[in-house]
């Protein structure tokens, strides 16, 4: 099943954005980790990883999973993964699975950006 | 003794999909739009439709074992002020066996302990008021109820 999640990348002093759009299913794997890869590259002081999810509008099991492969991956390499974008209903998500614990969530980009870069001068 | 007439439960809508991945978007689909106007508010609207993708992903896949010719039945119906989302698949026991057997538990899924996957009928229970399984032979039917008019709990109205 060809993916419906497209992923693009870009990286901020510090931290590494990967906007998603679509869907987060299953078939989105090679997506999502081929966006990591990307988005980190060879940096091994790239602290924080960020999954923007504003232009998402579904994710089910299969893409929690994806996900928490994604946290898996950063935790071993020592980074930090914060999440934005979400809907309140995967918010919720977010918090039942308890992936919530794990990835501080942000209500927009610019939320987290501002967070992870300090205020601006 | 007086006996208040409960209204006989009434069928909203029923259909069939092949069993392809990416069919449960079908089915949120249609089910979202067969309850609408119905009492759910959107946040309880959004679960069910979580919980009719999960349930029918796994009809498709561990019930029906991705064979298209086989269809997953969905049958809507409204008891009371229950919403009952029935799907059904022909994995007889083997459909609820797939599922993992321990809880899933994403401190263990992190350390390589569990497999990332495994959050299906975690999700499903989570999302819906009751979950309900039954097998008939080869017929396995997983049975959504979502309450309407009502807050869910830690919800205000």
């Amino acid at each position: 099943m060809a993916s419906m999640c497209e992923a693009t990348t870009r990286v901020l002093p510090g931290a590494a954005v990967i906007e998603l759009s679509g869907e987060v299913d299953g078939s989105a794997a090679d997506v999502l980790t081929n966006a990591y890869q990307t988005a980190v590259g060879t940096d091994a002081d790239l602290g924080t990883v960020v999954l923007d999810f504003s232009a998402v509008d579904y994710i089910n099991s299969t893409g929690i999973a994806l996900i928490v492969s994604v946290l898996a991956r950063a935790r071993a390499e020592r980074r930090k993964v914060v999440a934005c974008g979400l809907s309140p209903h995967y918010r919720e998500i977010f918090d039942i699975t308890r992936l919530s614990d794990f990835i501080e969530l942000f209500p927009d980009l610019d939320h987290a950006v501002s967070e992870l870069t300090g205020p601006a001068a | 003794m007086t006996q208040i007439a409960r209204p006989a439960p009434r069928r909203l809508d029923t259909f069939e999909l092949p069993s392809e991945p990416g069919n449960e978007r079908l089915a949120l689909a249609r089910v979202a739009e067969t309850v609408q106007g119905l009492g759910l508010s959107d946040s309880r609207l959004e679960k069910l439709k979580t919980a009719v993708a999960e349930a029918t992903m796994n009809a498709i896949e561990h019930g029906n074992g991705n064979r298209a010719e086989i269809p997953v039945e969905v049958e809507v119906t409204q008891n009371g002020d229950d919403i009952v989302v029935a799907i059904s698949d022909q994995g007889g026991d083997a459909t609820g066996q797939a599922g993992p057997a321990q809880e899933p538990d994403l401190l263990q899924k992190l350390e390589g302990a569990q497999s990332p996957r495994g959050w299906g009928l975690f999700l499903i229970r989570n999302m819906v008021d009751a979950m309900d399984i039954t097998t008939n032979g080869q017929r396995h039917t997983i049975w959504l109820t979502m309450r309407t008019g009502g807050a869910e709990h830690g919800e205000h109205v």
